[in-house]
């Protein structure tokens, strides 16, 4: 029964991609991909990484569907009936056709026969008491490899860094109201704090279960779009010091940290055994409102890029 | 056949999948979905291979690496992204020039 579920899930994905990539239009495209993603999701948590399916479900298909979605804007405006006339020739597709098949053969087999090295489950599994938390994803993110965790926050300032440079500044000071039906803007403000709490308790609860800092993230990014979807664009509209230390607080108390281990005669994030827990929530909470601040930026960066959006701001009324 | 088993043989399959799109498609907006689905077979066959391992719990060093992976993942999607609208509104082109033969 189980391996019936599994693999349609299986047979449910690759169908998906398919068919987005052979979607007429871009908006079919979006949504198709966002489907993708959510079946993905699901086979991750048939697989037993229910972190890495909130991580999938919150940040790739939710997060990027909704800049996605965005960014049609300005794509289905000159095009809305995908490809048109201009497809590669026959005989290019014929050798995309084949290259891809023999590649297929080659993936297949190489997956089929990778060497059960035994992994490190063992490894971990043996050094859990030492790490400060009970959940063994998140001692391998914030303890064991905190070195990964911390150039990741480090990665979305930069990619944050780099829509400024495709661009200028500009766009991202330029927020617009959108939303003056007062029905939503309730509704946004109500979810606002629920958001808020349950992003809190998901970064609790990443110490003993399936949870942590990005998924946290993602829910508080998830709250500040909706505010600057409502008409208040909180992140673009605070003060620039303010905005700064959001952004880099998680990234720099994490180096901080380090260099103080080192210092202590450590190694470069070797906790000290009494404190690991409790640094690990610290560090998760600022790594958290860091990534959920460039969230919220690279969304208000992306909705001030349309060229719909070139009307000056007014002051929401309420 | 085991469960990690189907997701391994699917990851492979979604991965040539993603690669066939980027050859196939000419909008920029289609390459950038289709790279994304590249990833999603990369990292389910990361997934797969944890399930393998699996002790008491799965492997979670893939785990953790996989969802480090997707954060960075979309990082570089939103930048790509921002490019390919910037491109469009600065030349009015949603795809690479085709070459007069």
């Amino acid at each position: 029964m189980s391996l019936w579920i599994d693999s349609l899930l299986a047979v449910l994905a690759v169908f998906l991609a398919v068919r987005c990539l052979l979607a007429p239009t871009l908006p079919q495209c979006v949504f198709l991909f966002f489907a993708f993603g959510l079946t993905l999701a699901l086979a991750w948590a048939r697989l037993g990484a229910v972190d890495v399916a909130i991580a999938e479900a919150a940040i790739a298909a939710g997060f990027l569907g909704v800049l996605l979605i965005d960014a049609l804007r300005d794509f289905s405006r000159s095009r809305s009936t995908g490809e048109g006339g201009d497809r590669p020739s026959r005989v290019s597709q014929g050798l995309v056709g084949a290259g891809v098949l023999v590649f297929l053969v080659v993936a297949i087999e190489a997956v089929w026969r990778v060497p059960n090295g035994g992994g490190l489950t063992a490894l971990a599994a043996d050094n859990l008491p030492q790490s400060g938390v009970d959940h063994p994803v998140t001692a391998v993110l914030l303890n064991y490899r905190s070195y990964d965790t911390w150039l990741e926050v480090g990665v979305v300032l930069m990619a944050l860094l780099a829509l400024f440079a495709t661009g200028g500044r500009e766009y991202f000071c330029r927020p617009v109201v959108r939303a003056v039906d007062p029905l939503l803007r309730q509704v946004i403000l109500l979810f606002t704090p629920v958001l808020f709490l349950v992003g809190a308790f998901l970064l609790y609860l990443g110490k003993t279960e399936p949870g942590g800092a990005f998924q946290a993230a993602v829910l508080w990014g998830a709250g500040g779009i909706l505010l600057h979807l409502g008409g208040w664009p909180v992140f673009a509209s605070m003060a620039p010091w303010l905005r700064h230390l959001l952004l880099t607080a998680g990234f720099g108390f994490f180096l901080l940290l380090g260099f103080l281990f080192m210092a202590g005669g450590g190694a470069l994030f070797e906790y000290p055994l009494a404190q690991a827990g409790l640094l690990i929530l610290v560090v998760e909470t600022l790594a958290a409102l860091s990534i959920a601040a460039a969230l919220t930026a690279i969304f208000a960066y992306f909705n001030g890029m349309s060229a719909e959006s070139a009307e000056p701001f007014t002051p929401a009324s309420s | 056949m085991e469960t990690y088993q189907i997701y391994s043989l699917a990851s492979a399959v979604i991965f040539a999948v993603g690669l066939a799109g980027i050859f196939t498609t000419r909008l920029f907006f289609k390459k950038i979905i289709a790279t994304k689905i590249m990833g999603g077979g990369v990292f389910l066959c990361f997934v797969s291979f944890a399930e393998r391992d699996a002790l008491a719990f799965a492997d979670p060093v893939p785990h953790a690496m996989v969802i480090t992976g997707i954060v960075v993942a979309v990082s570089a999607a939103a930048f790509a992204l921002a490019l390919a609208r910037r491109i469009q509104q600065l030349t009015g082109q949603e795809t690479f020039p085709v070459e007069e033969e």
